[in-house]
């Protein structure tokens, strides 16, 4: 492979590049350290070129990389210049990180680091440290607000090596149809607790030692991931329990009293954490604008606010209202009447501390504690409350028992993906009735070709549900820059090696952004098209599929008693069309589609 | 019983407060509720915490499912809850935040042991996060043998006094761990 990224240079050398060339790549060819594209995304003709044109609706994002190429080692300097003011066009540019994964001995870019408009550094890159690297790619984020006139409007990117000077024109199509600002499917981003942050950013956590839990910067960490996924289009939720029912001291006031004395006694490490957030003061200095939160995990479990000593007498129901009751008349006085607050039970009982499932649950004498607690939470909540409580679970052996067992009770699941692919009337039972639906997953690996991110936001709208989670997104690994594993369970990355206190996005973050826009519009067009006509066309282009491939045969396993199910129990597997057939380019093909139906708009 | 159970728990709210003892102090006080521990918990009950099915699947492999013992761990309720409450009343005779956690070799297997109950702090001297068993420290193996309580002193500031637990026949069935930890890490385990 890297034999074909060295010969990709010297082509590109005898067509002509010069010591210092600029070049560009449509985002979903993603660039290699010489000059190349990553064998995942390579197909016939694909090259990088020395201009390009970029297709955009108002209140949106459109993307493409950058590659500075220099056959020999030295300086150079870069400077992207901006769209006419009046265009209200803005630019964001990053560096893109070359990650060395040892499984396949290369390199892929993933990481994104924030730089200036006008960047000046050297090939080789000396943090980088990829043996004789030719080329560094950018990543360039042009936003389109809602009120930019359509049209057309170009800048100039240049490339200043060894005094030469090469540049790039880059043109941005505006077409007159608008994003709408509610996404047509929801992309969850989770994460488990705050301890990791230490090891993550060691250049805020050192200096404050003890205090650091704390301080404002602390603080100011947990609402950077909340911004940076907002800005993208996604959702960050991040568990502030433990499977003993440890609650972090910042995800849940401080609790005072017992039994009917049992009350909130201070609000204010609460408060801190999440009032940005639930005002959506936190995303104020974004191109979406300032929203609150859509959805957020309450600290409620086994052991909170009800201490589990009680569990099954009347001092547990008494610690149990008092204290959801206070949550539900602060939250209306503080106006958080936008996010759902999620009820949701993560323990598993193979961590010893509670005896029955939250999360996963298998075992049929485990459902009636999510009876009871939803109870509890009928008699927490005034019914004429503005404030969203919701009861999700997450579920993935007993899916079918667990839809009918909670009907009612359960208004949020999170579903296994495959466990749903083949229960197409679970999903739709479950959306008839007016719940919220999700599947759950982990990320594809850079390894995969660019498309493979956007599959996991198309097939929730093609399934009629409402969302997909990345598990875990926030764990990149011991050592993600040099010794990466492929991210699996990473879309954002810290960035504190590069002096950034904060999370950095990533290409398949900003991949998937672009998708989940293009379905926010594409699902608009339902108002004048039948959705199954959108949804049959989007499958069509993307993967050549009619939407019954979208669902798998039901598996013989899906039968057994869910006792008798192992993990080794075979599924009936998706075709290659989903998998190693998918192109890099196949969410092209959508947005093209998507783009068709949007120049019809005036 | 009742009664006793009813100080404990009305004495908590004066007995959790926090308090800056020294290590010696601490082993003390928790020598002093281990030794409540063997006279409180019942061992016929842990007997029955983990269910038969759930002690068959325990030592399973299968290199097509490495989670199949821990996706049918299960345990009777009543005696999982019981258990469990009585650790959580020790636990509030400690003068500072302490877990009691309840472990148990083993069924025909002496050699591992597992935890079988934790609580909310979290705290072990001996738990690897996530084990459903493993193998035993000598430490336990000298309480089940002896009846002895031994005091540990565990990583990061944790000690530990591990004290026997008796069935009606006198034998010892299980042991619990009292802990504490001279700083509490109040992230840790939040996950």
């Amino acid at each position: 492979m890297l034999f074909l990224s060295r010969l990709a240079i010297t082509l590109m050398a005898a067509l002509g590049c010069s010591a210092g060339d600029l070049l560009t790549l449509p985002e979903h060819f993603r660039p290699d350290p010489f000059g190349g594209i990553v064998e995942a995304d390579r197909s016939p003709g694909a090259a990088p070129a020395r201009t390009i044109v970029m297709e955009g609706a108002r209140a949106s994002f459109v993307s493409c990389h950058l590659l500075a190429i220099m056959t020999q080692p030295g300086d150079y300097s870069l400077d992207v210049g901006s769209f006419p003011a009046a265009s209200g066009l803005q630019v964001d540019l990053y560096r893109e990180w070359f990650h060395y994964l040892p499984a396949t001995k290369n390199y892929y870019p993933d990481a994104l680091v924030p730089i200036a408009a006008q960047y000046r550094s050297k090939l080789p890159d000396p943090d980088n440290r990829v043996a004789n690297q030719t080329a560094q790619a950018f990543w360039l984020d042009v936003w389109i607000p809602s009120g930019t006139a359509p049209g057309t409007y170009r800048l100039k990117a240049a490339l200043n090596a060894d005094g030469k000077l090469s540049t790039v024109p880059i043109e941005v199509k505006v077409l007159a149809a608008l994003v709408p600002a509610e996404d047509a499917v929801a992309m969850d981003h989770n994460t488990y607790g705050t301890s990791w942050l230490v090891t993550d950013y060691p250049s805020l956590s050192k200096p404050a030692g003890d205090a650091f839990f704390a301080s404002d910067r602390y603080f100011e960490l947990i609402q950077a991931y909340h911004k940076v996924l907002y800005e993208n289009r996604g959702v960050f939720h991040q568990l502030g329990y433990g499977h003993g029912g440890k609650v972090g001291p910042e995800f849940a006031p401080r609790l005072e009293g017992t039994g009917k004395s049992r009350h909130v006694a201070d609000w204010s490490m609460y408060d801190r954490h999440f009032g940005p957030l639930f005002d959506g003061t936190a995303f104020a200095k974004t191109h979406l604008g300032p929203r609150p939160t859509k959805l957020v995990y309450l600290p409620i479990n086994p052991e909170w606010p009800a201490s589990f000593l009680w569990w099954g007498e009347p001092g547990y129901e008494k610690e149990f209202l008092n204290v959801v009751g206070e949550m539900e008349r602060h939250f209306r006085e503080k106006g958080w009447t936008n996010t759902r607050f999620e009820m949701f039970f993560n323990h598993k009982k193979r961590y010893k501390a509670f005896p029955w499932d939250g999360d996963e649950a298998r075992f049929p004498n485990d459902t009636a504690y999510m009876l009871e607690y939803k109870r509890l939470l009928q008699l927490a909540v005034p019914p004429d409350s503005p404030v969203k409580f919701v009861f999700r679970t997450d579920s993935s052996w007993t899916l079918d028992r667990q839809a009918k067992d909670l009907a009612g009770v359960v208004n949020f699941w999170v579903c296994g993906q495959g466990e749903l692919a083949y229960q197409p009337e679970v999903a739709r039972a479950l959306k008839e009735r007016g719940d919220t639906v999700w599947t759950y997953g982990a990320s594809p690996l850079v390894t995969e070709p660019a498309s493979h991110i956007a599959l996991q936001a198309l097939r929730p709208w093609i399934w009629g549900i409402d969302g997909f989670v990345h598990w875990m997104a926030t764990d990149a690994g011991p050592d993600p820059w040099f010794n990466f594993a492929g991210g699996a369970e990473a879309l954002v990355y810290s960035g504190d090696r590069f002096g950034v206190g904060a999370p950095i996005p990533s290409v398949r973050l900003k991949l998937q952004r672009n998708a989940v826009q293009d379905i926010a519009l594409l699902n608009e067009f339902r108002k004048t098209h039948p959705v199954e006509q959108l949804r049959a066309e989007a499958a069509r282009r993307f993967n050549g599929t009619e939407l019954k491939d979208w669902w798998s045969p039901r598996p013989a396993y899906a039968d057994k008693d869910p006792l008798d199910r192992t993990n080794a129990d075979e599924g009936v597997p998706e075709g290659p069309k989903f998998h190693e057939a998918l192109d890099a380019g196949a969410w092209q093909r959508v947005r093209t589609y998507v783009f068709d139906l949007a120049r019809e708009v005036k | 019983m009742r009664g006793i159970i009813a100080f404990l728990v009305a004495a908590s709210p004066l007995l959790v407060g926090q308090t800056q003892l020294s290590a010696e102090a601490r082993a003390q006080e928790l020598d002093r509720v281990a030794k409540a521990a063997t006279a409180m918990v019942d061992g016929d009950v842990c007997l029955h915490i983990q269910t038969k099915r759930s002690i068959e699947f325990l030592q399973k492999k299968d290199p097509r499912d490495p989670w199949i013992a821990s996706d049918n761990f299960d345990v009777d309720h009543p005696a999982f809850i019981q258990t469990k409450k009585t650790l959580m009343r020790l636990a509030r005779l400690c003068p500072e935040a302490c877990d009691a956690n309840l472990w148990m070799p083993l069924e025909g297997n002496p050699e591992p042991v597992q935890v079988l109950i934790r609580n909310v702090y979290e705290m072990s001297s001996f738990w690897n996060w996530g084990n459903l068993h493993q193998p035993m420290p000598d430490e336990m193996k000298r309480v089940l043998t002896t009846g002895e309580r031994v005091t540990f002193r565990g990583k990061r500031g944790m000690i530990s006094v591990l004290a026997p637990v008796y069935d009606s026949l006198g034998n010892i069935v299980a042991l619990v761990e009292v802990v504490s930890q001279e700083r509490r890490d109040l992230q840790e385990n939040v996950k």
